[in-house]
């Protein structure tokens, strides 16, 4: 018999990589105004599976006894729910004959159905009519399996701001009545594009900034990886270089992340890490899906970004990094989105490529724009380039304005260290 | 694709006149044969017809109605499926493995769809 912790932690590991699936499922049959009704559902199955293991011990494949458990919990919910709850699902009236429940069920619970309710739950919790902090909130719940304190954590909120993003989110379902489907025609690409930018934003929560819990934040990656992983593998979706796109960019990156601080918990720039710690079966996954992302010689935004990520990863060393051709791809993604963002990431070949003080007149030309006017890394960014000219008190100017613009600690502190530096010199 | 109605008719009763083995083959078959329906699409609706029918009849302008009273043939149930064509809609009947379990006919009427 297992001991209870063994128990418990076999628990939480199956309950992230098959809730999902699970609520997915549940949710196609009670119908999407019910998805806290399918939570609740999978909740209890999970609580009778650590039960019953508790007892019996775990059966061979626990997955399988998880979701004969929640199919009969399923049905048995329809059964007494049947004059008190109005089920909207299309596949209800499956349920309700006898003749057809038994089969509907199988046909459910199959593994190609299953993969479908889960797309259809991707689809739904990243549609527009949600605000993105709440789909992004719905689909760690719903799709990842994450519990409220897990959210709250990884967003450095409360959880009770968590529950009202929830609340918010269900909400907007109702009210907007968002279907649980897969969109069909010129529709679906749309959704698409809306459902890879919050997948982005969600990785790009677990990337970006650090706070001590570098944990929860790669997890969020690994999910957000996840996510787009069955977008790519659907027979639903039919153009997948963009999601092939994104995944390529969030491989490298994530190959980048352990390099990425130091054992203080500061982070380090690209040409400060330490690339023997970069992780070399991510990167080759996110090369392989470059590849995969231009078989159609359609070059989108994602695929660009990929493009950039992976002249970085494939430098032995900083110095070695083929800058003419990383501005090359700045360029390209410049004619698809000539956001102030790109174009201060740009900035960094430019300065690399025809020196820092061309840098610093591309950047004039956009600091005034008020999107940027105020964000930290224009400024953090300039002073290297000072830096790079030995205009220390001009660089020191600019760490000391990014410093005050930036609220994240570890930065806080990684600027402070290169305002010290320019002091000295 | 067009709708058709399919009414199965049964002499006796599948639940009450078939042995356990053979209702067990009988739902075992039956099950296979709707899932394979469902996967392909072609499947609205199925059910089968629970005891207690009435009958509504109109005589000299006065609605009665009264039990509905069965022969030795019974409406077992239906099926409402999509299929491109008639013929198609008889093999879809004719695939019924209901026909190895009891004597049945099942008529297959095609609906009308709006606009025609």
């Amino acid at each position: 018999m297992s001991t209870q912790p063994e128990i418990s932690q076999l628990v939480d590991h199956l309950f992230r990589h098959e809730s999902g699936r699970l609520v997915a499922v549940l949710t196609r049959i009670f119908g999407i105004e019910n998805l806290e009704l399918a939570q609740d559902v999978v909740q209890d199955a999970l609580v009778e599976a650590i039960h019953h293991w508790q007892y019996k011990g775990v059966p061979d494949s626990p997955s399988a006894w998880l979701f004969r458990v929640a199919k009969n919990k399923a049905v048995n919910q329809i059964n007494k729910g049947k004059k008190k709850i109005p089920y909207s699902s299309d596949v209800m009236h499956y349920l309700q004959s006898k003749w057809t429940v038994t089969p509907a069920l199988e046909h459910l619970f199959s593994e190609e159905e299953i993969q479908d309710s889960v797309l259809r739950m991707i689809f739904a919790c990243c549609h527009p009519a949600i605000s993105a902090d709440s789909q992004i909130a719905l689909a760690l719940r719903t799709l990842c399996g994450f519990n409220i304190p897990e959210i709250a954590r990884a967003f450095l909120t409360t959880e009770e701001n968590i529950a009202k993003r929830l609340v918010r989110a269900r909400k907007s379902i109702r009210e907007d009545k968002v279907a649980f489907e897969i969109p069909a025609g010129a529709e679906l690409e749309k959704r698409l594009d809306a459902v890879l930018a919050t997948i982005y934003l969600l990785f790009n929560e677990g990337y970006n900034a650090s706070n001590g819990n570098e944990l929860i934040r790669y997890e969020l990656c690994e999910e957000a990886m996840r996510l787009v992983q069955i977008v790519a593998g659907s027979k639903m979706v039919r153009f997948k270089e963009n999601a092939y796109g994104l995944l390529a960019l969030m491989y490298l990156n994530a190959s980048r992340f352990k390099a990425r601080l130091d054992e203080k918990g500061n982070i380090l720039t690209m040409a400060q890490q330490d690339r023997s710690k970069w992780d070399a079966n991510l990167r080759d996954k996110g090369l392989a899906c470059l590849n995969e992302a231009g078989k159609d010689n359609k070059i989108g935004f994602y695929h660009l970004l990929a493009g950039i990520s992976a002249h970085h990863s494939m430098a032995p060393d900083y110095k070695a990094t083929n800058w003419q051709a990383i501005l090359y791809l700045y360029d390209c993604l410049v004619n698809i989105d000539n956001s102030p963002l790109v174009l201060l990431n740009r900035s960094v070949a430019v300065c690399n490529v025809r020196g820092a003080e061309k840098a610093i007149e591309e950047l004039q030309r956009i600091e005034n724009i008020p999107s940027l006017k105020n964000y930290h890394l224009l400024y953090s960014t300039k002073a290297e380039f000072y830096i790079q000219l030995k205009e220390y008190s001009q660089a020191a100017d600019c760490l000391e304005r990014s410093i005050r613009l930036t609220s994240v600690p570890a930065e806080k502190q990684m600027l402070q260290i290169r305002l010290d530096s320019c002091k000295i010199s | 694709m067009k709708d058709f109605l399919l009414i199965l008719r049964t002499e006796g009763n599948v639940w009450t006149d078939l042995s356990p083995e053979q209702l067990q083959h009988h739902i075992k078959n039956g099950g296979a044969y709707i899932g394979r329906l469902m996967k392909e699409g072609k499947l609205k609706s199925a059910n089968p017809v629970d005891k207690g029918s009435r009958i509504v009849t109109s005589a000299n302008g006065v609605l009665k109605d009264g039990p509905f009273n069965e022969s030795k043939e019974v409406i077992a149930g239906y099926f409402l499926i999509q299929a491109n064509d008639m013929d198609e809609a008889v093999e879809i009947a004719k695939a019924n493995p209901i026909f190895n379990d009891i004597s049945t006919r099942i008529e297959v009427h095609p609906m009308m769809p709006i606009g025609e």
